[in-house]
């Protein structure tokens, strides 16, 4: 559903130097799947996935979703995604309900079809006490739950979540895992970063590891801490070369 | 998961403009701002505006009962005098013009005459002489003396009231003398002029007077506020959108960045077009009730239904000048990455719509084809034509600044042009909006990028395309108070202007922007060698002296001796100082310093910018074009620019096609030689001869610059052979 191949992306920084964020990044994600992108600050986990996101044009190396690849077909990509920011994107003088509204409209969905998936997205990621109190109003898990409906609203195959849980207590960040727990079960493609690895550690069918925009390590976490003591964890840092908090 | 749907379009515009709108208008600071705040400004300015007419309206009033004159007489001949003038006011018929409605005389001696006018309680005193109405009645001239009052206000009628009385003496007396003569009165009365018709008298005149001006001022003043009305829906399209890290949520929606921007912008221009209809009502309503406090028929004039049309027409015109505004606005904030980053931005926005609406009050400019195609002037001149025209006060005044009016037929055509020129300059701009919001690295442009200003930037070799055109801006905005800081004389005033315009701004930001010298300005041999550099050097003298006669003849025949009169105070101060000073000094202050200063800031810096490092023939030429604009811009007398214009494209040619800015200082040299030589070489005779409203040159002056031209190239061409292979564009 996700294909990277040789991903590359350079910035122009200051004084003329080019930086190299992205070095060469090759992953899939399959149908169904969810797939972890692990790495440090600054490892280029962001810039893949707006890559991935249509967000920004790769220097070189190919990106696909669903079959429409990111520099060709960008409006048939964002039509196959759905994406949640670790900023949550939602508008604060707009309620849910608007939130979902504008994009769904945005998407070109029939006004009918648009109240039933409004109504199914309220019910399912359990909205209905918040959807006509204005985001700026709301909890940073209400307004993450509102971001997750608003990417979900077209009904895409696949989801990019970057750092969805940054701005999230740990509660929140169960429940929206329990969420993207059962969107993975309806048949979804989830590709999700974070740098919190004990929240995925089990939830994610393979990851892969990214640091200084190439990857390291990738594979199930049981490949990863493989012939290693302790979990996760202790295999990113030994694969990023660093020590164990 | 369903199939997709189509996107985009006008479904996917209307949707985001929905819910721009929707966001605005929530934020009710910002739509008390926008919408509510003219409803309560035009009254407050009415007041404040109210009071200085009315105290206007007052003096004119007082001016009109000052009719009466109150004279104190004194001396001997102070009675016989004072019952002549009596006498001549009670005659209504044959008065001359100014004569005052009343008249009062006192005679009295010269002390109570002093007090009275010392008290304000008379206009004017006289202390007639003795033997004075034998003196007026005889042959000789009476000498008298009038002395006003201090105390009084300065009221320039009463000396004009004082003067038509005289005047009346004195016509009264070479009647006298006349008939004593025994000559006919006609004999100093070749002709009598009657007018008929009605002319508007009074204050009331005198506010119909005014009324086009202000009527001007206050559209200039409305297109302003229109566009204030754009800032901050503008602001918060964007800019705000990325300040709360909403924007790409909307960026990953399935529609083209132009339908995006498109849907922004018909918020904007929603919000814009509220605020001025907020504006227009405003100031219907609060001419409504300022027109009851005008002069009395004033207001039966303009009733309220004219009021209202005049709004429509208003609304109509403007809605072009709304659409600009929103675009513009649109386009200067959408690199912004903060909303306080964008208001930062639309400063100089503001100072823009001003300036280009001041235009259309330019005397001279109404009517002009062009004029409706300029943003803001065109929709300001456009505003006052139809209000002109059907607004209800055409009668009054043919246009607001007594130009023709415009006809029926042009009406329309100028409509058509203002909408067809707002139409296209709006989609240009969201173009470059949607542009400037897809780059990415504006788009996750960094703090440390943004904060990065303060700081020397590391050495470089060529100076950017921003970095040209802040010198530029720079160089504008010196030039402009070089003006005011320049002395009066000729001379020290170049000085002030190459040093205080020129030189200052490129030397501080070459030094700030550590810039490479030799690459930035060019300095190096043309051609390689010395043979091919003086090849080189020779061919640009020519150049440039041929080019100035060249130019020289075709502006003469171009101008048929029609020149503003700064132009021609330009021209007669060259030669004035030509004649005065050395030769050797005039050809270095008006040749060899301007020639080094605009070169290395215009072929230099400048072209350096806008070339770059790695040129393309398409860039080249968009940036010898831009140069030359700029240079033509530079020299700020209209008859100048395109002369300089073309030397300008020439002299960026000469650079790139060498590799130096040598033979383009030379050339330059050349040029502005050429008139100092000719004239120090002339005679008088042929000086006046060659002055600024000779039709065209001698043939054989235009046969030698074309030589000059011939020879030059071809010495150009040979040096160009093993010119710098920096010089050569891809």
């Amino acid at each position: 559903m996700i294909e990277v191949r040789d991903l590359v992306k350079e910035y122009r920084a200051g004084g003329g130097k080019t930086v190299r964020a992205v070095d060469g990044v090759s992953f899939h994600v399959a149908d169904g799947e969810m797939v972890g992108l692990l790495g440090g600050n600054g490892a280029g986990k962001t810039t893949t996935m707006r890559i991935v996101a249509t967000l920004l044009t790769p220097t070189s190396g190919m990106a696909r979703v669903a079959g429409h690849d990111v520099r060709t077909d960008p409006i048939g990509v964002r039509r196959s995604l759905g994406y949640v920011s670790a900023t949550t994107g939602v508008a604060d003088r707009l309620s849910p309900r608007e939130v979902l509204d504008s994009s769904g409209r945005l998407h070109g969905i029939e006004r009918r079809l648009l109240a039933d998936r409004i109504a199914s997205l309220t019910a399912s990621l359990d909205l209905g006490s918040f959807l006509d109190r204005p985001c700026g109003r709301l909890s940073s898990g209400q307004r993450q739950r509102v971001s997750l409906a608003r990417a979900l609203v077209h009904d895409p195959p696949a989801l990019v979540l970057d750092e969805p849980t940054s701005t999230l207590d740990v509660v929140g960040a169960r429940d929206l895992f329990a969420m993207l727990q059962s969107l993975r079960a309806e048949g979804r493609t989830i590709l999700v970063s974070t740098h919190r690895l004990h929240e995925i550690e089990y939830r994610c069918d393979r990851f892969v590891i990214i640091d200084a925009g190439r990857i390291v390590a990738a594979g199930s976490r049981a490949e990863l801490v493989a012939d290693r003591s302790g979990g996760l964890e202790e295999a990113f840092f030994a694969t990023i070369g660093g020590g164990a908090a | 998961m369903s199939s997709p749907h189509p996107t985009g379009g006008w479904p996917a515009r209307l949707a985001i403009a929905r819910r721009d709108l929707l966001e605005f208008i929530r934020d009710r600071r910002a739509l008390f701002i926008t919408l509510v705040m003219p409803m309560a400004m035009y009254p407050l300015l009415a007041l404040s505006s109210t009071l200085g007419i009315r105290t206007a309206i007052f003096e004119l009033d007082r001016r009109a009962e000052s009719q009466r004159l109150d004279f104190v007489f004194s001396g001997t001949n102070a009675e016989p005098l004072a019952i002549r003038i009596g006498m001549l006011a009670e005659r209504e018929e044959g008065r001359p013009e100014g004569w005052p409605e009343t008249i009062t005389a006192r005679v009295v001696d010269p002390q109570s005459a002093q007090s009275l006018i010392d008290e304000g309680a008379a206009d004017a005193w006289i202390d007639v002489p003795s033997g004075s109405l034998s003196k007026l009645d005889g042959a000789g001239t009476l000498p008298l003396e009038v002395r006003l009052s201090t105390v009084r206000p300065p009221d320039r009628r009463v000396k004009e009231n004082v003067l038509a009385v005289m005047r009346g003496l004195a016509d009264e007396a070479r009647l006298i003398r006349l008939r004593r003569a025994g000559l006919p009165a006609s004999l100093i009365e070749p002709l009598r002029v009657n007018f008929t018709g009605d002319v508007p008298q009074g204050s009331a005149a005198a506010v119909r007077d005014i009324l086009p001006a202000v009527t001007a001022a206050v559209l200039v003043l409305l297109a302003l506020l229109t566009a204030t009305g754009a800032f901050y829906p503008a602001i918060d399209a964007i800019a705000g959108e990325k300040e709360r890290g909403t924007i790409e949520t909307l960026l990953i929606s399935p529609c083209p960045m132009f339908d995006v921007v498109t849907g922004k912008f018909l918020a904007v221009f929603a919000v814009t077009l509220a605020t001025l209809a907020a504006n227009a009502i405003s100031i219907v309503l609060t001419s409504t009730v300022l027109s009851r406090f005008l002069p009395g028929g004033f207001a039966s004039g303009l009733g309220a239904g004219d009021l209202a049309a005049c709004g429509l027409l208003t609304l109509l015109s403007y809605a072009g000048l709304a659409a600009v505004a929103s675009a513009l606005c649109l386009t200067v904030t959408a690199a912004a990455k903060s909303a306080k980053e964008a208001q930062n931005t639309l400063t100089p926005v503001v100072m823009l719509i001003a300036a280009l609406a001041g235009v259309a009050l330019v005397p001279g400019v109404e009517g002009r084809l062009w004029l409706p195609a300029v943003p803001f002037a065109g929709h300001v001149a456009v505003a006052k034509s139809m209000l002109s025209t059907f607004g209800g006060w055409g009668h009054v005044g043919p246009t607001v600044d007594g130009a023709a009016p415009q006809s029926s037929m042009e009406l329309p055509v100028a409509l058509a042009i203002s909408v067809l020129s707002s139409i296209a300059l709006t989609w240009l701009l969201l173009t470059v909006t949607a542009q400037i919001v897809a780059n990415e690295e504006i788009l996750f442009r960094g703090p440390e990028e943004a904060t990065r200003g303060f700081r020397r930037p590391p050495h470089r070799s060529m100076p950017t395309v921003w970095q040209g055109c802040g010198v530029v801006a720079m160089g504008f905005a010196a030039l402009w108070y070089a003006q005011g800081l320049a002395p009066g004389e000729f001379v020290p005033a170049l000085i002030v202007q190459q040093s205080v315009a020129v030189l200052l701004p490129l030397l501080a930001v070459a030094w700030w922007q550590r810039v490479d010298a030799r690459d930035a300005f060019a300095i190096r041999l043309p051609g390689g060698s010395w043979p091919r550099a003086g090849a080189a050097l020779a061919g640009a003298a020519l150049l440039g002296s041929g080019l100035f006669v060249i130019g020289a003849a075709v502006a003469l025949a171009a101008w048929r001796g029609e020149v503003s009169p700064e132009a021609r105070q330009f021209a007669n101060q060259i030669v004035d100082l030509i004649q005065r000073s050395p030769t050797w000094a005039t050809v270095l202050a008006l040749a060899v310093m301007p020639a080094v200063c605009e070169e290395l800031f215009f072929r230099g810096w400048v072209l350096s910018a806008f070339v770059g490092s790695r040129p393309t023939g398409r860039r080249a030429v968009v940036a010898v074009v831009a140069q030359a604009a700029a240079f033509a811009a530079f020299h700020l007398l209209p008859e100048r620019m395109p002369q300089t214009f073309v030397m300008g494209l020439v002299l960026g040619g000469l650079v790139l096609a060498t590799g130096s800015i040598l033979p383009a200082i030379v050339a330059h040299a050349a040029h502005n030689a050429t008139p100092v030589l000719l004239v120090a070489a002339a005679s008088p005779a042929e000086l006046d001869a060659l002055t600024i409203s000779t039709p065209g040159l001698p043939a054989w002056a235009v046969g030698a610059a074309l030589g000059c031209l011939v020879v030059g190239a071809a010495l150009l061409a040979l040096a160009r052979q093993r010119s710098h292979p920096e010089a050569n564009v891809t």
